[in-house]
């Protein structure tokens, strides 16, 4: 009989519950998106943030105290270098998936036709780099520097046959050197020398604008320095530093074994740094705070703010759908004091209408979970042009919500109808 | 004027005694309007709120010099052209090389407090040198003479009798500012030279080239080397979207002659493109959120009028013509949205408060325009909302419905 | 010329005959009963007359208009100018005082006067419960509130549906009451009812059955008194 009442329940009044299945899909939908969104925010502001940059600076490590400090001759006296070789190994790190870019600098001292003297860097452009692991990538100065602004031609593409050829020169240079796009500047360097065409000219707004930038080879070329770079900046995706990270960061070994695991196994900066270090020969791997920091506080600023906006848009959903169970509820005294009159017992009556209203928001929230999918890959596509990864998590959590809510929502109106006198509803209120 | 007076009474009546009814209708509009005022503020605002976390990215305008050096009228006179409620910071900075041990060291001399705001991503270990005679010292700086904080340490500066040796030590800022050639000092000069006892008081770690520098006051560094205070660089940081610096730049560039404002691509350019992304995603999180609750405030408003379908069928009865039971329950309706919304844009105004003071520690700018657009869009989709089930109630039958149930 | 005249008049749903082919005259001031048992058209005839619902065929003469073939505005039109209602289940506006009640029909007629409604409602001896709200009022007071507003416009035709469905046997008696002064002042009535109580204080008797009038009887000593058969 409680099956065949809620089922008539249904198929008479299935236009309100048709209404109260929509408000839960919505207030589902809404939460699905706003969590899923969320959850993710952080990953994908962390994508935009590229845009400034490297986060982390690998030198070798004699130069980091000494050559940089000592710091008044052109030359590099104590010649201590990175190998080339090694690089592709960053990418072979515990945190090997969160190293989004990276690319190499070697310099070579060497001077125009002119008698000026410029530094050339060499560095990777688009790189191309095909993964053991399968996957493939395109690193290099033209996503890592994404605030160049080319001011005529266009970056080096290494794929071309003659990229060793072709150099990209700073726009203070180019304006002092009078070099335009086209040209072709021959430079001597201590090893060798080259006729470079110059395919582009950028402004980067700071010190690089002295500078020429061509392919590794072709530097390492002019400078005798086979196989020997500089530095390497990476760009890794990070987690922002809580204590523990700081404390290790001073010193790794002070962590105790449980500490060092889970600082090994998050993507601090400093964790990162040290992985790098331990597949870089005489390396030194440091956080480049500017980046690094400021990183961390706008996700900070920026996750805190979507799970306000969340929460807000939770509150409203659940509002919105105990108004409406409250409502429909309300509606239907006259029917519940009728079944009041002939006898049925507060418990259940509760349990009819819980029991309707559950079936419905089921329907409902099952439904609104799909929608709120497609709402945030909207978001995604919209905003960031990339999906927005579905986390399992948020099932569980909206479930339980919709589940919550819609309960909440049947308390005034079941306790309205429980103070109902058969009576008073009958005879007209 | 009778008959109206009677709507009105009606109305009211409608409104003021079927008040469980009327609450749940309210609530759900004024949730609306919340939820509505509170995001759009939340929009509005993010970009100002947002820039100011962004500044964290350290200086995003630099002054170099036209000639030699800037000297301090100019730099006061070009900040002055800057509103002050958008200049974050301001460090004017001085190279020179100084000797510590007899070997040669990157000194720069600031304004700390301006140096603070202007690199808030320094992470000093220790504390920042408060007055002469402190000093603090870059990373490598420290390794190197194994300095810890509160170990003193004296800096050499031989006056007058320097000589350029070697090219142009690098320009000792990390923006890529020029700065004149830093002078060096020679061995032979031993007796004359000028020094100062520091206490150091942090180890800066920066990630970047300060760590080979120390850092003192300018008044220790004007002591230090004898010479008056002129600045090779001044960092700054200004609170302002790419195009307002820009605009800055060039009117300081302009105006004053010793003075070539520069903007730090790096920073302007990255801040438009992330913010860009940011504002997007915050509009297009409002668009939706708004667009559900919009829906439920319908659902529930639907629900509210479909409950009184009897009513309707008894007015009808009465005599009463689809117009004037559609301009009733309008009426209705109209006054909920309007006190709804007015409570909403109060309740939302508050959230944005909350958000603002949670997420940014700092308070939310009020905009009065968007108490009347709350209003006016509460007003209407309350509107809409009743409109749908009073027209549908009003083509029923007066009959079936009085006589069902 | 009759005030209402019915003819040939046909309902039908489906293939269920709620009326078929009826044929009714009523004339000005005239108390007429319409009695039945259930499912005999009562309450189709009475929607029908009371301009609620439209009859599939015949012509239905109002003051010697045809009214059948009006369309849904027209007909609330009718209602509301020519016809006062009443009902078995009231159907009085919650939220509205007894008064307010009254006047909402004023108010759609053609303008609210508080002052008469509160004269009407004195006709019924309500007028010191004119503020309450119908869920304070016993159910005799509220029909005698439905009866105040039914009669508030000076209809040509005074409509009730079952008027003493929900009452006792003293309400019942007030409300006839009402209905022999309302004759007397020289208003139509037409009462649905099936208590034959109530039916025999008309002057006249049609006898529905099945969709079509059955018989009709006379009220040969009308008083507009009603006669209760008390069993003892």
């Amino acid at each position: 009989m409680f099956v065949r009442m809620i089922a008539k329940a249904f198929l008479r009044q299935w236009k309100k519950m048709l209404l109260i299945a929509f408000t839960i899909a919505l207030g589902s939908s809404l939460a699905t998106a706003m969590l899923s969104v969320m959850m993710d925010v952080g990953d994908k502001i962390n994508q935009e943030l590229k845009a400034y940059g490297a986060n982390i600076k690998v030198v070798p490590k004699d130069t980091s105290v000494l050559n940089e400090l000592y710091d008044v001759g052109g030359e590099n006296i104590t010649g201590a270098y990175l190998k080339e070789d090694e690089l592709g190994k960053i990418k072979t790190i515990f945190w090997a998936f969160n190293i989004v870019d990276y690319t190499p600098f070697i310099t070579a001292e060497a001077s125009l036709d002119n008698g000026d003297k410029v530094d050339v860097t060499g560095t990777w452009f688009n790189h191309h780099m095909d993964l053991p692991t399968g996957e493939a990538l395109d690193a290099g100065v033209a996503s890592l520097r994404s605030w160049w602004e080319i001011k005529d031609g266009d970056w080096i593409d290494e794929q071309a046959e003659d990229s060793s050829s072709l150099a990209m020169v700073g726009a203070a240079l180019a304006e002092k050197e009078k070099i335009s796009v086209g040209d072709t500047i021959h430079v001597t360097g201590s090893q060798g020398e080259n006729d470079l065409k110059v395919a582009g000219i950028f402004d980067a707004g700071g010190e690089e604008d002295d500078l020429i930038y061509v392919t590794v080879d072709t530097a390492q070329a002019l400078g005798g320095l086979d196989g020997k770079i500089d530095s390497i900046e990476v760009l890794a995706l990070t987690t922002p530093d809580n204590e523990l990270a700081e404390k290790a960061a001073k010193d790794p070994g002070s962590l105790s074994v449980s500490q060092y695991e889970t600082w090994y196994c998050t993507a601090y900066v400093s964790s990162i740094c040290y992985q790098i270090e331990e597949v870089i020969t005489d390396s030194v791997a440091s956080a480049v705070r500017q980046v690094a920091d400021s990183e961390g506080q706008i996700l900070e600023k920026t996750q805190l703010l979507m799970i306000l906006i969340t929460i807000l848009s939770m509150i409203g959903a659940a509002l919105g759908i105990c108004n409406l169970v409250t409502a429909s509820v309300m509606e239907r005294s006259q029917e519940i004091g009728l079944m009041k009159a002939i006898g049925a017992h507060n418990r259940s009556i509760t349990g009819l209408i819980l029991t309707e209203i559950m079936c419905t928001a089921v329907i409902g929230g099952v439904l609104g979970f799909f929608a709120g999918m497609g709402f945030a890959q909207i978001v995604g596509h919209s905003v960031f042009n990339s999906a927005i990864s579905m986390r399992p998590m948020v099932i569980p959590v909206v479930a339980v919500l919709v589940a919550i809510v819609t309960l909440i929502g049947c308390i005034p109106a079941i306790r309205m109808l429980l103070n109902l006198r058969p009576t008073e509803v009958l005879h007209g209120r | 004027m009778k008959k109206r007076k009677m709507y009105f009474r009606m109305i009211t009546a409608s409104l003021l005694r079927r008040r469980s009814r009327m609450v749940i209708a309210l609530l759900a509009i004024s949730i609306g309007a919340m939820i509505l005022s509170g995001l759009l503020t939340i929009y509005y605002d993010v970009p100002r709120q947002m820039r100011a976390q962004f500044r964290n990215y350290g200086a995003n305008m630099i002054f170099t010099a036209t000639g030699d050096s800037i000297i301090p009228e100019d730099v006061d006179k070009a900040a002055a052209l800057i509103p002050s409620d958008k200049l974050v910071g301001m460090a004017p900075y001085r190279y020179d090389t100084v000797r510590i041990n007899d070997r040669p060291v990157m000194a720069a001399a600031t304004d700390m407090k301006g140096a603070e705001k202007t690199s808030p991503f320094w992470k000093v270990d220790g504390d920042w040198p408060a007055q002469s005679g402190e000093i603090m010292v870059g990373k490598n700086v420290a390794e190197t003479y194994n300095l810890k904080p509160g170990k003193r340490v004296t800096c050499t500066f031989a006056p007058e009798k320097e000589e350029e040796k070697g090219p142009a030590a690098e320009a000792g800022e990390n923006q890529g500012g020029t700065d004149q050639a830093a002078e060096a000092t020679t061995e032979e000069e031993v007796v004359l030279d000028n020094y100062i006892d520091f206490t150091v008081t942090g180890i800066l770690d920066t990630g970047g080239k300060e760590e080979n520098y120390v850092y003192m006051n300018l008044q220790d560094m004007e002591e230090l080397t004898g010479k008056e205070t002129v600045y090779d660089i001044c960092e700054l940081s200004v609170s302002a979207n790419a195009k307002e610096l820009e605009t800055i730049a060039d009117q300081i560039t302009e105006s004053v002659d010793g003075i070539n404002a520069r903007l730090v691509k790096r920073v302007t350019q990255s801040e438009t493109t992330v913010l860009t992304k940011l504002q997007a995603l915050v509009l297009l999180v409002t668009v939706i959120v708004l667009a559900l609750t919009m829906i439920c405030v319908a659902t529930t408003m639907t629900a509210v009028v479909a409950e009184r379908r009897k009513e309707i069928g008894l007015r009808k009865a009465l005599g009463a013509s689809n117009k004037s039971i559609i301009a009733e329950f309008m009426g209705e309706g109209l006054v909920l949205g309007a006190v709804g919304g007015l409570l909403g844009s109060i309740l939302g105004f508050v959230f944005a408060q909350v958000v603002s003071m949670n997420v940014f520690n700092s308070s939310i700018t009020l905009m009065p325009w968007l108490v009347p657009l709350t209003v006016i869009a509460s007003v209407l989709v309350t509107g809409l909302a009743c409109l749908i089930p009073i027209r549908s109630a009003v083509d029923v039958d007066p009959a079936l419905v009085l006589k069902g149930e | 010329m009759s005030l209402l005249e019915l003819k040939n008049v046909s309902k039908i749903y489906g293939s269920l005959h709620a009326l078929d082919h009826v044929n009714i005259k009523v004339e000005k001031g005239e108390w007429l009963a319409i009695m039945g048992p259930s499912g005999s058209g009562k309450s189709t005839m009475m929607n029908i007359i009371g301009a609620l619902d439209k009859a599939t065929e015949g012509e239905i003469l109002l003051d010697g208009v045809d009214i059948a073939k009006k369309s849904a505005s027209a007909l609330t039109d009718i209602r509301r100018d020519k016809i006062g209602l009443i009902f078995q289940q009231f159907h009085l506006v919650s939220y509205l005082t007894a008064v307010e009640n009254v006047m909402l029909a004023q108010y759609y007629h053609s303008v609210p006067d508080e002052k008469e409604a509160l004269e009407a409602l004195d006709r019924v001896g309500l007028s010191e419960r004119a503020h309450h709200y119908p869920s304070q009022l016993s159910g005799g007071e509220q029909q005698r509130v439905c009866v105040a507003r039914a009669l508030i416009n000076y209809p040509e035709i005074i409509l009730a549906d079952e008027p003493t469905g929900n009452l006792d046997e003293a309400n019942e008696e007030i409300v006839v009451e009402l209905f022999r002064k309302l004759h007397e002042d020289g208003t139509t009535l037409i009462v649905v009812t099936h208590n034959p109580e109530v039916a025999e204080v008309a002057q006249r008797t049609i006898v529905l059955r099945n969709g079509k009038v059955d018989h009709e009887t006379i009220n040969e000593n009308f008083t507009g008194k009603i006669k209760h058969i008390t069993l003892q």
